[in-house]
């Protein structure tokens, strides 16, 4: 299981936990499952998807960065919203 | 009883105002309460930043990163002024302007030229006043500061900061630690100073790589700053604001018991007056 947080300056949009993140990097998608290593990387513009299946949150975001670091999952981004 | 009515038109009048002070006293209650939950709903993503970038930094990239120059000597500096539109808020925006100035005259010892940034009526009328040049002004940022304001602030400075052309930026705005404790401080947000790694740094895997991250890290963290600055003075201002607007209700009540207390005496001594004609008057007539 991942812990996601997404984060915009006005607000924590999401906290809890999912199996997969599908993010919207700057050269495009990245998906994150349990146990990947640490990383961080630049998002782009678009949508980003928390778990899968019809459970999924879905967000938009613009700008940021996403960080791995042992299983969690922390999407810092400058403007997002829930789609 | 000339003075009785005199003194009943008076406790009205006080009475009218208090009205007004408490009215004035719950909306800034309310304002504060929505101001304080956008100071924390902040919180998190500073946090978040202020990590990231203590995880990235290394003492070498100072050279590389425009915002991360540490001048020798600082011959320009900004000072962005966050003060409010609105007064009936006690020492608020005195306690900046004290601040502000402070920080202007030591920068200024220094051999510093300072340009002055004001946001909100009240500061911009006190420099107007003094007779002071101020170089931009904004009084158009409403109850609800949003990250768009902040960037349109901070945005031209952060460029010439970057081109050289300034050395120092700094933000005068008043800190909301709790609901008791706002005192007006001053940050400086550009060179930025990377903040303190807590724990040892990670072996991340960086796409695209540590210098690209940075350079849209850096700018997101200056903006962040002052995003803060106004977000926490919005939720000083209706703290300071409600406060005042408690003592001036507190004060009315003070006022209208002495009104009443004094009435009544002056009521009281009138009928002593007045039996005391009557028994006299009696008195007369049986003798």
């Amino acid at each position: 299981m991942l812990t996601v947080s997404v984060i915009s300056p006005e607000a924590v949009l999401f906290e809890g936990t999912a199996d997969s993140v599908v993010a919207p990097a700057f050269d495009g998608q990245v998906g994150i499952l349990t146990g990947h290593a640490p990383m961080m990387t630049l998002l782009g513009k678009g949508e980003l998807r928390v778990g899968a299946g019809k459970d999924a949150q879905r967000f938009t975001v613009e700008g940021g960065f996403l960080q791995v670091v042992e299983n969690r999952v922390r999407v810092v981004t400058e403007r997002a919203g829930r789609a | 009883m000339a003075k009785g009515r005199e003194l009943k038109g008076r406790i009205k009048s006080v009475e009218n105002t208090r009205k007004i002070t408490k009215t004035l006293e719950m909306v800034a209650t309310s304002k504060m309460k929505r101001a304080q939950d956008r100071v924390h709903a902040a919180r998190p993503y500073a946090r978040a930043l202020a990590e990231v970038l203590a995880d990235l930094y290394s003492p070498d990239l100072a050279g590389r990163f425009a915002l991360l120059r540490q001048p020798a000597h600082v011959k320009r500096a900004a000072v962005l002024l966050v003060t409010s539109n609105r007064g009936l808020a006690g020492a608020f925006n005195s306690n900046l302007i004290k601040e502000a100035r402070a920080l202007v005259g030591r920068l200024e010892g220094e051999g510093a030229t300072v340009d002055l940034h004001v946001v909100g009526r009240k500061g911009v009328g006190y420099f107007k006043y003094v007779g002071r040049a101020i170089a931009s002004s904004r009084t158009d940022i409403g109850d609800k500061p949003t990250t768009t304001n902040a960037a349109e602030l901070v945005d031209g400075l952060r460029a010439e900061f970057g081109d050289g052309r300034l050395d120092a930026v700094y933000v005068v705005y008043t800190k909301f630690n709790s609901v008791l404790s706002t005192p007006a401080v001053s940050e400086q947000v550009l060179p930025v100073a990377p903040p303190a790694r807590g724990k040892a740094q990670l072996d991340y895997l960086l796409f695209p790589s540590a210098d690209e991250i940075l350079d849209q890290l850096l700018p997101a963290y200056v903006r962040n700053a002052v995003y803060r600055a106004l977000v926490e003075s919005e939720a000083a201002f209706q703290s300071a604001q409600r406060t005042a607007m408690k003592n001036a209700t507190d004060n009315a009540s003070d006022m209208i018991n002495i009104l009443r207390r004094t009435y009544n005496r002056a009521r009281q001594a009138q009928i002593t007056q007045e039996i005391a004609e009557i028994v006299g008057g009696a008195a007369a007539l049986q003798g």
